[in-house]
């Protein structure tokens, strides 16, 4: 693959043909179960929904599960005493282009145990729709929000599912998609007014638009009023 | 002690003479007080130049002041996404006249590295901008170069002429400059390869894989 000019390794990657033989999966090379307490544990409950495991960057166990059986696995990996994984470091999701299914990323720490294991399941680019880990972990609500901004996968059962970083208006799609043009679909001139059209309800919370009103209210009773 | 000043005898006229244009615009500029709308690490260099060693309260910019009703001078400092752009221009219409504006560094007056689609390309695309400093970030000899420039602007200015104070009321809100103008001021100078002026069309050729491009 070295001596190959580089837009031929580029065509390589995109038709997915194999550049070499340690690529013969496109997700990394099967590693063996019982290196990671886990991922044993899990193919022994799971059994088929384990459906690759492979160590990346030296220690680090990414398991790859179908993404219909999510919430139960994720549920089992928190709640198991075994496992306790009550932390989610992150929650977040990979475009890899060319039509091919997006990934949602799950990295967890076990915080008794010190162990850290990432999940990843697949979603087919018509169907972007997966359960939402956010009754599991608060901090996933933000979190999926960031993913549906940035990929358009919708979190089933979210309590709040807005866009968290462009503004609620925003009609250009999802900006961290593969397919999404880097300076945005509309011209300049089209982003700069709609930029400035935008509403304040847009910058701002139901809670915090709430907290505001009820401070200028608080502002202009007399005192000894009652609200 | 060694200063001796002329007496005046009581009961008479005591008068100086000058021009109004002069004494206005010497009051004007020597007591500027900014309104800081710091985004980025341009702000870092904005609070250094504030603060003693450089020291903006020789210029009379004792007071930053972070309401923009008691500002004379908007200082831009970094990137301004789009999400930002109706607090900017808000901030701006708050502010009374007189008023002038600086924008800070490489972001704030082109749109800097960050030629993509959240980012506002210049902000003078949403405010007028009197005085751009260059820099990534600017250090604050740049910036106090940049307001001593600005001084020798309010110095040219005339009560005289009443467009340098005109705002028009239907344009609150709006954009700064007419469409073609921000098309023109945001087309690629190199910072993104291979990009044509309509962003619609872009494609990366060298960096993004065929089987990823929008038939």
């Amino acid at each position: 693959m070295s001596d190959k000019p580089f837009t031929d390794a580029l065509e390589d990657l995109a038709s997915g043909a194999s550049g070499g033989p340690q690529s013969a999966s496109p997700y990394g090379e099967a590693a063996d179960a019982s290196t990671h307490e886990s991922v044993a544990a899990l193919v022994a409950r799971f059994g088929s929904a384990v459906q690759h495991h492979a160590i990346m960057a030296g220690d680090e166990h990414v398991v790859r599960v179908p993404a219909s059986r999510v919430m139960e696995i994720l549920r089992w990996l928190r709640d198991d005493p075994a496992q306790r994984y009550d932390y989610l470091a992150d929650l977040t999701a990979v475009d890899w282009g060319g039509g091919r299914p997006i990934d949602v990323v799950y990295q967890l720490w076990s915080i008794p145990h010190r162990r850290g294991l990432r999940l990843k399941a697949a979603l087919p680019l018509d169907a972007l729709e997966i359960d939402s880990a956010s009754l599991l972990w608060r901090t996933a609500d933000w979190l999926e929000r960031e993913v549906w901004d940035m990929f358009g996968v919708r979190f089933r059962g979210h309590p709040d599912p807005r866009r968290i970083l462009m503004p609620e208006s925003y009609a250009e799609g999802h900006p961290l998609r593969k397919d999404f043009p880097l300076r945005g679909r509309f011209s300049r001139a089209e982003q700069t007014r709609r930029a400035l059209a935008m509403p304040v309800h847009e910058h701002y919370s139901a809670q915090e638009i709430a907290v505001a009103t009820e401070t200028e209210a608080h502002a202009r009773r007399e005192p000894g009023e009652s609200p | 002690m060694g200063l001796s000043l002329p007496t005046v005898p009581s009961g008479e006229a005591n008068f100086l003479t000058t021009r109004l244009d002069y004494v206005v615009n010497w009051a004007r500029r020597n007591s500027l007080w900014p309104m800081p709308f710091g985004t980025a690490c341009c702000a870092i260099e904005m609070m250094a130049a504030a603060a003693s060693k450089y020291d903006l309260a020789r210029f009379g910019m004792e007071r930053m002041s972070f309401s923009p009703r008691q500002a004379d001078l908007l200082i831009c400092a970094g990137r301004v996404a789009y999400k930002m752009a109706p607090v900017l221009r808000r901030i701006w219409d708050q502010m009374p006249q007189p008023k002038w504006s600086i924008s800070m560094g490489a972001c704030a007056s082109s749109g800097g590295v960050f030629d993509v689609y959240s980012m506002v390309q210049g902000i003078d695309t949403i405010i007028p901008v009197d005085v751009y400093i260059p820099g990534c970030p600017p250090r604050p000899e740049g910036l106090i170069y940049g307001i001593l420039m600005l001084h020798e602007k309010i110095k040219g200015e005339s009560l005289s002429n009443p467009a340098l104070r005109e705002e028009d009321p239907s344009r609150v809100g709006e954009p700064n400059l007419p469409d073609g103008v921000i098309e023109e001021l945001a087309l690629p100078y190199g910072n993104s390869t291979n990009q044509n002026k309509v962003s619609g069309l872009v494609t990366t050729t060298a960096l993004t894989r065929p089987a990823d491009r929008k038939p």
